[in-house]
């Protein structure tokens, strides 16, 4: 049983690498897109003006309240109703990159109001602009407390792209179904698909411990 | 000077030639293909010996085999077709969005989804039957049907999955699984008694694991399973309908017959030469 579990792995590693790239494809990019766009998000509830702050508030509020299946499949099927046609792969990382950013403005907004006011104000004594003041002051700062959290948010995006599957995008858990309906070892090739999605998140955690060392404060 | 006159009357006999065309009647989805040079067609890919990767990770199975049929018939080359990989909940969806031309990916006609995509022909009728692990409790559909609600039956996630099983075990504790694969592995792990399912499925499971399981011996439940396309033009089902009906009738039967043999592992009968069947 286990000689012919290798066996077909062998015969199944090119598609199976395939799917491994596109679920890393598809993950990189929902998390980059999705921490830049958050990034702005968590700016803008922290220090956006009235309108804006309500606005995103909302859109935070609604993405982050909705399923990220229902994201996934409203961004395929819907956006094509008004003419957008997006591809399944297109379509799903956009979903999922708009559901990280609203996670990710979150973690941003809770770094920095844990950051005592008086900084701002001491930034502002000193001259600073507001760009300089969250360059030099509350950025670094903020990434120490929000990394943590980004991880976590990381390793999730990395679990969601797994319901890319359903529209349609061969990524790594549509492939490993593919070779299951071959071969019919649910069992063996589940496992080795956790496996893998275990090392991306593994991976994804020591980026995160390194950044953390990069930016610790120096004792 | 030359090449702009050169251009523009090219531009000029191009529009003569597209105005014929233009002046039918509102073009057909049938056009469309033509014109794009290739078939859209929904189907998935996890589902042995519908639709499929083979070891060198391409699609094969019947309902692939359906669409082969449906290209030739269009281009003359069965190979002239672009696969939207889709799952089971997406077949009516990417239908009636626009995103196929054609859905042939085992789907079983009912008035509920006749209403909101038209269905094509017939191009198999299935039933289901129950498969048992060779050495295990219950030898065959009478020791089950005895068995009462000690016994477990695993099937595929259905609308209809609770009183499928019913029809046949009216007792029986029914757990439904996503997928094909999982209602064997369920069978295997012994979380389930028997495994109900397309005999389809069931027999070509059991080609592939010789002596490991036996067929308990009943089939009931019949499904029809028809190609599915956009609701409103006539023209491109009808074309569609032709080219499946003469598949299984006429010129294409042997492209038929071969496919049928392939995943099946039957023998069809050829058509009766002269009387018309159909009017039989």
């Amino acid at each position: 049983m286990d000689f012919s579990f290798l066996d077909q792995l062998w015969v199944a590693r090119f598609p199976l690498l395939k799917g491994l790239g596109v679920s890393i494809s598809i993950s990189l990019s929902s998390i980059v897109v999705g921490t830049v766009l958050g990034v702005f998000v968590g700016l803008a509830l922290t220090y956006g003006v009235r309108p804006l702050k309500w606005l995103v508030r909302g859109y935070t509020d609604f993405i982050r309240g909705t399923p990220v299946l229902v994201l996934v499949l409203a961004s395929y099927y819907v956006l094509g109703t008004v003419g957008i046609n997006l591809g399944p792969f297109q379509a799903g990382v956009l979903a999922l990159a708009i559901f990280c950013s609203s996670h990710v403005g979150e973690l941003v907004r809770g770094a920095l109001q844990s950051i005592p006011k008086g900084q701002t104000e001491a930034a502002k004594a000193i001259g600073l602009t507001f760009p300089q003041t969250f360059a030099y002051v509350l950025g670094p700062q903020a990434l120490r407390q929000a990394l943590p959290a980004w991880v976590n948010t990381a390793a999730e995006m990395v679990k969601a792209s797994t319901l890319l599957s359903i529209i349609g995008v061969a990524e790594l858990l549509l492939r490993t179904q593919e070779v299951i309906s071959r071969t019919f070892m649910s069992l063996e090739f589940y496992f080795f698909a956790g496996f893998l999605y275990f090392v991306i998140n593994y991976g994804i955690e020591r980026f995160g411990r390194y950044v953390e060392r990069k930016t610790a404060v120096p004792s | 000077m030359i090449k702009t006159l050169t251009m523009a009357a090219s531009f000029a006999v191009a529009a003569l030639a597209a105005m014929p065309a233009a002046a039918q009647q509102p073009s057909s989805k049938l056009d469309e293909v033509l014109s794009r040079g290739h078939l859209i067609l929904g189907t998935g890919s996890t589902n042995a010996p519908w639709h499929f990767k083979s070891a060198e990770d391409k699609l094969q199975g019947f309902d692939i085999d359906m669409g082969r049929i449906i290209a030739k018939a269009l281009f003359g080359d069965p190979e002239k077709i672009e696969f939207v990989n889709q799952s089971s909940d997406a077949r009516i969806p990417n239908i009636t969005t626009g995103k196929v031309d054609i859905t042939c990916q085992f789907m079983t006609v009912t008035g509920e989804r006749a209403q909101q995509i038209a269905f094509t022909i017939p191009y198999y009728r299935e039933g289901v039957g129950l498969m048992l692990k060779a050495d295990g409790k219950y030898a065959d559909y009478e020791a089950l049907k005895a068995g009462g609600s000690s016994v477990t039956v695993s099937v595929l996630q259905n609308v209809y999955a609770e009183d499928m099983v019913h029809a046949a075990l009216p007792e029986a504790t029914v757990d439904q699984y996503e997928s094909v694969d999982l209602i064997y592995q369920a069978l295997e792990s012994g979380r389930a008694d028997a495994a109900a399912t397309d005999q389809s499925s069931l027999a070509w499971y059991m080609t592939q694991n010789p002596g490991r399981y036996k067929d308990a011996g009943y089939g009931w439940n019949p499904q029809t399973y028809a190609c599915g396309v956009k609701r409103g033009d006539q023209d491109w089902l009808n074309f569609v309908n032709t080219a499946l009906h003469e598949a299984m009738t006429g010129v294409e039967f042997d492209f038929y017959a071969k496919s049928f043999k392939t995943w099946f592992g039957k023998d069809l009968m050829p058509p009766q030469i002269g009387f018309p069947v159909e009017y039989k």
